[in-house]
């Protein structure tokens, strides 16, 4: 909207529309405002298939009356509309039931400083749209000079400068800026009717950080060249090594489990098991939201709870659940400053590394399956329960011997954590959620 | 509080205070650098929600979105530019942006704006838009959902309802002259239940809705029918036992399996991925592909549901497109810059997100044809194979490689449905499982009016549908 520019003004605003709710009657309020600009370009066969430049601002709400809760967000920053939406939200809060766990966090203090967890890199403002498209130019054009490779999904750059006000009726109010980059490419090879794909992408908060055009080209090519001629292999139970990317996205679906969401929402299998043993005793699992640079780093969470690194798995028992407020109130724990929105979101949440080589997991399995992709949905909470499409690689005698496809995984989350056999010393910080390559026991392998 | 019924509420309103002139202005500085085509798309959109759990409705929500994309297209480049500030050197400031994709050529000059007369068939005349109404009415129908799922069972341990409605008032204007306005409301009411014995926990779920008014849960599908069945599947799946593992006969339940067809097809014709040659279709086009009892389209114009539109997002008035014909491949789904660049005709399956999105092809409502065979028959043709009823979900890439999750399903034996089934996944490649469609049902049903589908980053409202399918081979995932 006009007139609302600086940073200082919307936090003013901010400020402003907190009183305005205290005045039409709200026993709390809580106000965000996200101010961000975003760039991405995507080249395919060396051409501009689009780009997009724009900034974007959203406000949202939240107002607690006798216990009781209700949201609002607008794109529209106006005076008159937002003072609108509160005092809608202010009316309609009355018609929510009353909940005696609702409302915001007591006043909290951000003892931490902001700037030294270093979520902001100044340089990526300085990049020229030029710049930009060269990196995805370059990175496609090398990976296309592979004569195994028959066709591109394209490559992209993209970049994200992203402001985040909070301020609520505690007294609360706190800015921070952060930065993100990306760089992104997708190849197929193969006949075409036998085509195999595969991505692979860097982003990361600081710009001389991501990896250089040739890593991400070569490692693209690499995994998707290693698919090419598939086989199918009979059902079975075998050993299955889950690469890093794997060991991340079976962590994705720890983490959906031990959210204190949905512990208290009773939709989790780790449900009343705090304080027992669900893991081999090698697996120590953290969140940290506090180490610097990382993507999922970041001062305090969406209520203003200070970013802690939280023990999540010792040693095989679960210690804690990531709880935002409200789950906290509700399981009689404290927040671990997780919140995100009405639900819990991952920091930087890992599975400490262990001493072996990824290479000499492989060599370890006389017959096993290397999983290097899932596909589909097929995870359930409840029961964690897992079934997904994969694609892997053979291994015999511990080498890699040919890719298979049309295969899929099935097992459960509490049985795979309680036999993870091997765990590889290559944990990198790729994704917030992160692992290194593990060797589970034993999977069922669904092929012919 | 007096109920007003008349459709015209649904009257598209403006939100933007621009004026033609300024439209005219903002297209000729998109076009100032050359490009073939420019567009604004201008999105106002309000949402409701109200959750209820725990036996209280925990919370309701009213979001509010108004913002302005400016494309142009270049030959196959696309410049992009949104803003959610309205103010006029906003909005300039975004078709500069949008204008740099392009660069060389004489400037065009955008056609003076011509508003689209002809009347548009209205898809979705309703009666009760759901942000009209009172939200206590709204609210009431969550918790008879609830309320009806809880009480169901004793062994329901947890019930989850909510009600998301939305409307979307949308205008397109480009550099052709064209100017088109859509409202489109949408509402969907969803249960959740989870039911447990023996320390044994397994989840239901149910829901409908579509482009509807709140009369849709008096008339079409009650609170209570939506709560009744969350609650019987998770006892349902109480009861199930995992699958077996390997290749055996499926036979797909009508409706639900839709999403096979969704993902198995209807991605892969959408008309990008051809264009990029990236789909395993696209040098297939007028070759036989499947079982020639296979007829398979997507049809944006099905009064109602929640796939369909009044005019795509592009502006372009929808057409049923056929997608496979007697199992020949004959059409894809099209946006303009595909159709442009294939010398192909525009579908009207241009689509995108919201106003910060490129349009991009779509499917809308996409289904198989009825075959010939009676449903009981097709199960009793099976000695022994798996039964998928219900689904998570499902996802495909371009090589044709996809799988389906079945959180629900049965085995077959001796040519009858027996132990309840639960957590199996389908997978295969679709060339291979479209030719082992073996017998197609005269039983054609739609899906949940629930679905959402993604691309790119991008969700859209979409149905499917099929009638009761045997397939003669497919992989099972299972223990």
């Amino acid at each position: 909207m006009p007139g609302v520019a600086t940073p200082q003004k919307l936090l003013d605003l901010a400020e402003d529309l907190v009183s305005y709710g205290r005045r039409k009657g709200a026993d709390e309020v809580e106000v965000t405002i996200l101010d961000s600009t975003e760039f991405n370009v995507d080249i395919r066969l060396g051409e501009i298939e689009s780009l997009i430049e724009a900034g974007s601002r959203g406000l949202s709400i939240k107002v607690i009356k006798d216990q009781k809760t209700a949201y609002g967000s607008s794109s529209d920053l106006s005076k008159d509309s937002l003072q609108k939406l509160v005092s809608r939200a202010v009316k309609r809060a009355q018609l929510s039931s009353p909940d005696l766990y609702a409302g915001l966090p007591p006043k909290q203090r951000i003892d931490h400083d902001i700037t030294a967890l270093n979520l902001y890199d100044p340089h990526i403002l300085e990049l020229t749209p030029e710049d930009k498209i060269n990196l995805a130019q370059q990175t496609e054009r090398i990976a296309l000079q592979d004569k195994r490779i028959i066709n591109s999904h394209g490559s992209s750059f993209e970049t994200r400068v992203i402001k985040t006000i909070l301020v609520n009726s505690h007294g609360f109010s706190h800015a921070y800026d952060e930065t993100y980059c990306g760089l992104s490419l997708g190849l197929q090879a193969g006949r075409t009717d036998e085509i195999v794909e595969d991505y692979w992408s860097c982003s990361k908060r600081h710009f001389n950080e991501l990896e250089a055009p040739e890593a991400i080209a070569a490692k693209c090519i690499a995994r998707t060249v290693r698919q090419l001629n598939p086989r199918k292999i009979p059902t079975q139970r075998v050993p299955v090594v889950f690469e890093s990317a794997m060991t991340s996205w079976l962590l994705g679906f720890l983490f959906a489990c031990v959210s204190g969401v949905a512990v208290y929402q009773k939709t989790s299998f780790l449900q009343n098991k705090l304080g027992t043993k669900i893991a081999d005793d090698r697996i120590t699992i953290y969140d940290d939201g506090l180490i610097p640079g990382l993507l999922g780093t970041t001062p305090f969470d969406t209520e203003g709870i200070p970013a802690q690194k939280t023990i999540v798995v010792e040693q095989g028992i679960l210690k804690n659940y990531l709880c935002n407020t409200y789950a906290a109130r509700k399981l009689k724990l404290a927040s671990t400053g997780n919140a995100d929105g009405t639900g819990v979101a991952p920091h930087n949440f890992y599975l400490t590394a262990g001493i072996h080589a990824a290479d000499q997991i492989i060599s370890s399995m006389d017959k096993g399956l290397i999983l290097i992709r899932t596909l589909g949905h097929g995870l359930n909470p409840v029961t964690g329960d897992i079934s997904r499409g994969a694609y892997g690689l053979w291994v015999e005698k511990g080498e890699i011997a040919y890719p298979v496809s049309e295969i899929t995984i099935s097992g459960n989350l509490g049985e795979i954590l309680l036999t993870i056999e091997m765990i590889g010393n290559d944990l990198e910080f790729r994704t917030p959620v992160s692992g290194p390559t593990i060797k589970i026991q034993e999977l069922m392998v669904a092929g012919t | 509080m007096e109920q007003t019924a008349h459709p015209s509420s649904l009257a598209y309103t403006d939100h933007f205070g621009l004026t033609d002139d300024d439209f005219q202005k903002i297209l000729d500085i998109a076009l100032s650098r050359g490009g073939d085509f420019a567009e604004i798309y201008l999105e106002y959109k309000i949402n409701g929600f109200i959750n209820m759990e725990e036996d209280i409705v925990k919370e309701t929500v009213e979001s509010i979105s108004l913002g302005l994309g400016i494309r142009v297209i270049s030959g196959e480049k696309t410049g992009y530019g949104y803003t959610n500030d309205i103010s006029l050197p906003k909005v300039k400031a975004a078709a500069v942006t949008a204008a740099s994709i392009a660069s060389g050529r004489e400037p065009l000059l955008a056609s003076r704006l011509s508003p689209v007369k002809s009347p548009i068939p209205n898809t979705y005349p309703i009666l009760n838009p759901a942000h009209e109404q009172p939200l206590e009415d709204k609210i009431s129908l969550v918790k008879r959902a609830y309320r009806t799922a809880q009480k169901f069972d004793p062994k329901i341990q947890k019930v989850k309802a909510s009600l998301l409605d939305s409307v979307q008032y949308i205008r397109v204007i480009n550099s052709e002259g064209l100017c088109a306005t859509d409202v489109r409301p949408l509402i969907k009411l969803t249960c959740f239940a989870v039911a447990e014995k023996d320390n044994k926990r397994e989840a239901g779920y149910h829901g409908g809705g579509g482009r509807v008014g709140l009369e849709y849960f008096s008339k079409e599908l009650s609170p209570e029918d939506i709560g009744t069945e969350a609650a019987r599947e998770s006892l349902h799946l109480l009861e199930a036992v995992l699958p077996p593992a390997g290749e055996m006969p499926v036979v797909l339940a009508p409706g639900h399996s839709g999403v096979l067809i969704h993902e198995a097809v209807g991605h892969l014709l959408e008309a990008d991925f051809n264009r990029k040659k990236t789909s395993i279709f696209w040098d297939k086009m007028g070759q036989q592909v499947a079982k020639s009892t296979l007829n398979i389209y997507d049809d944006p114009t099905i009064p109602y549901f929640r796939g369909s539109y009044n005019i795509d997002d592009e502006g372009t008035i929808p057409q049923k497109t056929p997608l496979l014909i007697e199992g020949r491949l004959v059409g894809l789904l099209q946006d303009k810059l595909s159709a442009r660049l294939m010398e192909a005709s525009e579908t009207g399956h241009g689509r995108r997100q919201d106003f910060s999105c490129i349009p991009i092809p779509r499917m809308s409502n996409t289904y198989i044809d009825k075959g010939e065979y009676d449903p009981e028959e097709i199960i009793k043709s099976v000695a022994k194979g798996f039964y998928a009823h219900k689904y998570q979900g499902g996802q495909v890439e371009d090589s044709g490689k996809f799988t389906f999750s079945v959180s629900s399903g049965f085995l077959i034996e001796d040519g009858k449905l027996t132990s309840p089934v639960k957590q199996a996944t389908l997978i295969g490649t679709n060339i291979d499982i479209l030719n082992k469609v073996e017998k197609i049902g005269h039983d054609i049903q739609f899906g949940l009016q629930t679905g959402t589908c993604g691309k790119e980053g991008q969700a859209a409202p979409v149905t499917d549908g099929c009638p009761t399918l045997k397939i003669t081979r497919m992989t099972v995932g299972g223990h």
